[in-house]
């Protein structure tokens, strides 16, 4: 059994050294285009590194990349994306604080609960979470189940822990919320009316607007965004959570 | 609203000042003109050849020669109808004619003309031409009818009024005399002949058809105008009509003719029937006409006959769509594709670039339709104005790596089939339009500081995760709070089973009774195998009050043998006898003599059944 479970743990480390193995050649594929002025070549590379693991270092690079090639609306998404899992990246934010002013695109605008988010990476509110819930759980029921003696210090710990608990319960709902947030791609991105090819344009939208995904119909999706709603084409905008 | 037309008053009454400047202002300009003109004669000498531009044959005529007006006076419309020929045997074709100065819509013609019934009536034809007369055209307007007399006799088609622009116009009478069948044959009538390249065709298929006139005896030729080629579903091409005077074979005998051909369409599938009529012109011979024939072209003033053909049956079979391929446009013929040519390989998002291809053709090429340009999401297609067959590519994002490919096909007759002619991809590379990587930046003085400028690159991919979808949208981490929740769940029912014990401590007794009891039968049976008598019934004696003990509850050693005996159901039976002797021989080992070991031994069986009793008890 002993023997068995090695095995396991052997081929999980294994299959995890490879797949970041192939990230690294990927990145430095990456790394070798753009520094040959291949932007094209880089951006490629760097996008298998991202979607073989998600890295800041990689979307970084890639930003760089897609904003070499004029793509300014995918540059802030990958910064975005980079953000997205490192909130404390000091790249990306320069980056993007640049990129907003160049291609005048606009920051979304965030609810409280989703500011709160931004504060910690989305899956580091939800260990909080976990960890706040039972330690409020088992401060509670540890001493009547051990027979410890009631203290103040446990009731202390429960009434913190439940507190923490209670904060980041609306951060989760943040960072749920901000999984609708995406950034239009294409340049003169047409907002339509109808969610079919030839629907009526309301409006344009500038690459590396923020949008808000409301719901999805086919090929299109329903956004909100500065300049209205409307349908969109998928492959028009990308989230920043995206699968 | 203001004028600003200037008043002359000002003008003349001008300063003296305004004048001097007037005058060097003049000065400027002629000089000026003297340097424009100068430039203008230099021009001359490095100005290219002018072509002269190419007119038709016939077109300068046509430029230079005034045409003479249409006569639409009100003059009276006059009508003659002969027979053509006059005569002939029974059985024979002749036509009747009818000739109306006057144009085609205004004559109204009856449906059915009065004949005698020897006379049956066939296809008939109408035609309007221009008549010049002196400097005037003047429109004549024919009706010809093939006529079959089937009875020998003088025949008479009376004649007739006919209403003509609101005016009656008498329509003579026309006679013709019909000799009996044996009788020597007689001129054939004047008609036309129709020829055509193919008869069993493809809708679509282009078909040359020649519409000729045999010279009359003595090789005279005479002209044909206002040809038309009649029949329903099908489509005639005037703009390659070629006219020549050459020898033909006319039924096994070579004689030359006039020949009209044009290009004819079928445009519905099925059986079709073609006719051509013309005017015959004499030595009109309208356009260019290529003479290769001995032939005499007669003087004098032309006659102006309607001539008709006999129907001509052209097959014509549906295109085999069910093998038709992308890009079909119409295109009949045999087609060869050069490769096509890109006028650069590389190019900026918005940037036109020219994509010549060059189709080369067997046969007749006016039904060549090249391809239409597709539509596609990353690139603006524009295709060149036909018939020429270049586009204009612009390509409207840098993810493309080759042009769109061209869908074009066309339909070779010969074979039967669809010919792919599509436009291959090209490799093409297409650069983006490049943003700002720095941007000036001012501080709260509108003073300039430090410049914003775009990050380094990356070294190293930095902080990873298993995917950008956070954990709240995934099932695992749910599945993780399990564990946790199953732990708390097991100190509780752990805590339940406590308090329930600590509540029944008989319980935790009969459990450590049992638990000791299978310990000292385990030694019980080592002290059998070794033969160790005294031994045994020591074990045994305890295991015996090790059973009991949790009944009282008491430790196991402070129990004698009256208490295990209490226990038995039967405490005076074999039962009972075997724990006092147990019990005896473990107290006789005190005494002076003890027993065999045989004879302890032989209790075993007795002392199990009495353990197995007492075991049932706790």
């Amino acid at each position: 059994m002993r023997r068995f479970f090695l095995l396991i743990l052997m081929l999980a480390m294994s299959r995890a050294g490879s797949g970041r193995a192939a990230t690294n050649d990927f990145f430095a594929s990456g790394i070798t285009a753009i520094h040959n002025g291949n932007f094209l070549d880089a951006v490629g590379g760097f996008q298998k590194s991202v979607r073989q693991q998600p890295a800041t270092g990689a979307l970084v690079n890639l930003g760089l990349a897609e904003w070499q090639r004029g793509h300014a609306g995918a540059a802030i998404l990958a910064w975005e994306q980079a953000r997205w899992i490192d909130p404390f990246d000091e790249r990306a934010a320069q980056n993007l604080k640049f990129a907003r002013m160049a291609a005048q695109a606009d920051e979304p605008q965030l609810k409280w609960f989703e500011a709160a988010s931004v504060w910690l990476p989305p899956n580091a509110w939800l260990w909080i979470a976990g960890a706040s819930w039972w330690l409020t759980v088992g401060a509670l029921m540890l001493p009547g189940i051990f027979r410890w003696k009631k203290s103040g210090w446990l009731s202390a710990l429960a009434a913190l822990g439940f507190a923490v608990f209670l904060f980041s319960l609306t951060a989760n709902v943040g960072v749920v919320s901000r999984t609708n947030i995406g950034f239009v791609l294409k340049k003169n991105a047409p907002l339509l009316l109808t969610p079919t090819r030839t629907g009526e344009i309301i409006s344009t939208l500038n690459a590396g607007e923020p949008v808000r995904r409301q719901r999805t119909r086919g090929d299109y999706c329903f956004i909100s965004s500065a300049n209205g709603s409307g349908w969109i084409e998928s492959k028009a905008f990308g989230l920043v959570a995206a699968r | 609203m203001k004028n600003l037309q200037h008043s002359t008053f000002t003008l003349e009454r001008r300063s003296f000042g305004a004048r001097t400047v007037e005058r060097r202002a003049f000065n400027i300009e002629c000089s000026r003109l003297k340097i424009f003109f100068l430039i203008l004669l230099f021009a001359t000498f490095r100005a290219p050849a002018q072509l002269p531009p190419q007119l038709p044959p016939g077109g300068l005529i046509q430029l230079q020669v005034a045409q003479p007006p249409v006569d639409n006076s009100p003059l009276p419309a006059t009508a003659t109808a002969v027979f053509d020929p006059p005569a002939g045997r029974a059985g024979e074709k002749t036509f009747y004619r009818v000739t109306v100065t006057a144009t085609e819509p205004s004559v109204q013609w009856p449906k059915k003309i009065a004949a005698p019934a020897e006379l049956k009536f066939g296809n008939g034809a109408r035609g309007q031409m221009m008549q010049l007369l002196g400097n005037r055209y003047r429109p004549v307007t024919a009706f010809t009818y093939e006529v079959r007399p089937t009875a020998a006799g003088r025949f008479t088609i009376s004649n007739f009024v006919v209403n003509v622009a609101g005016q009656p116009v008498k329509i003579p009478a026309a006679n013709l005399e019909i000799l009996p069948v044996n009788s020597p044959p007689s001129p054939a009538a004047r008609e036309l002949e129709v020829e055509a390249s193919a008869t069993n065709v493809f809708l679509g298929q282009p078909v040359r058809v020649r519409v000729l006139l045999p010279a009359s005896p003595g090789n005279g030729i005479e002209a044909l105008r206002e040809v038309q080629i009649n029949g329903g579903g099908v489509m005639t091409d005037k703009t390659s009509v070629r006219q020549a005077v050459e020898t033909v074979n006319d039924g096994g005998q070579r004689k030359p003719a006039f020949v009209y051909e044009a290009t004819v369409t079928p445009i519905a599938a099925g059986p079709l029937q073609l006719t051509a009529q013309a005017f015959t012109a004499g030595r009109e011979f309208g356009g260019p006409v290529s003479i290769t024939a001995p032939v005499v072209i007669r003087s004098g003033p032309p006659r102006y006959d309607l001539l008709v053909s006999e129907p001509l049956e052209l097959k014509v079979r549906p295109l085999p769509t069910e093998s038709e391929l992308p890009g079909f446009t119409g295109a009949m013929g045999v087609f060869i594709a050069d490769k096509p040519q890109l006028a650069t390989n590389r190019i900026h998002v918005g940037e036109p670039v020219r994509l010549r291809v060059a189709f080369h053709g067997v046969g007749i090429l006016s039904r060549f339709v090249p391809p239409a340009a597709p539509r596609s999401r990353d690139w603006q297609i524009i295709a060149d104005p036909p018939p020429a067959t270049g586009f204009t590519l612009i390509p409207l994002t840098d993810d493309v790596q080759t042009t769109p490919a061209i869908p074009f096909c066309a339909f070779n007759p010969a074979a039967g089939e669809f010919v792919d002619l599509t436009i291959p991809a090209l490799p093409v590379t297409v650069i983006g339009n490049s943003l700002p990587t720095q941007l000036p930046a001012f501080d709260e003085a509108e003073n300039q500081s430090a410049s914003l400028k775009l990050s380094g690159l990356a070294p190293s991919p930095g902080k990873m995760v298993a995917s950008l979808q956070p954990l709240q949208l995934r099932g695992g981490f749910i599945a993780l709070q399990l564990v946790p929740a199953f732990g708390f769940l097991v100190l509780w029912q752990w805590d339940r089973r406590r308090r329930f014990l600590a509540a029944h401590p008989e319980i935790v007794r009969r459990r450590q009774a049992r638990r000791s009891l299978r310990k000292e039968k385990v030694k019980l049976q080592k002290a059998m195998a070794a033969g160790d008598g005294k031994g045994f019934v020591q074990h045994a004696a305890e295991a015996m009050k090790i059973a009991c003990a949790p009944h009282f509850p008491a430790h196991p050693r402070a129990l004698v043998c009256g208490e295990v005996l209490a226990q038995l159901e039967d405490p005076r039976g074999a039962a009972g006898e075997t724990v006092r002797k147990v019990f005896a021989a473990a107290d006789s080992q005190f005494a002076g003599t003890p027993q065999t070991p045989a004879d302890l031994l032989a209790l075993h069986s007795d002392v199990m059944v009495v353990l197995n009793q007492l075991e049932g008890k706790l």
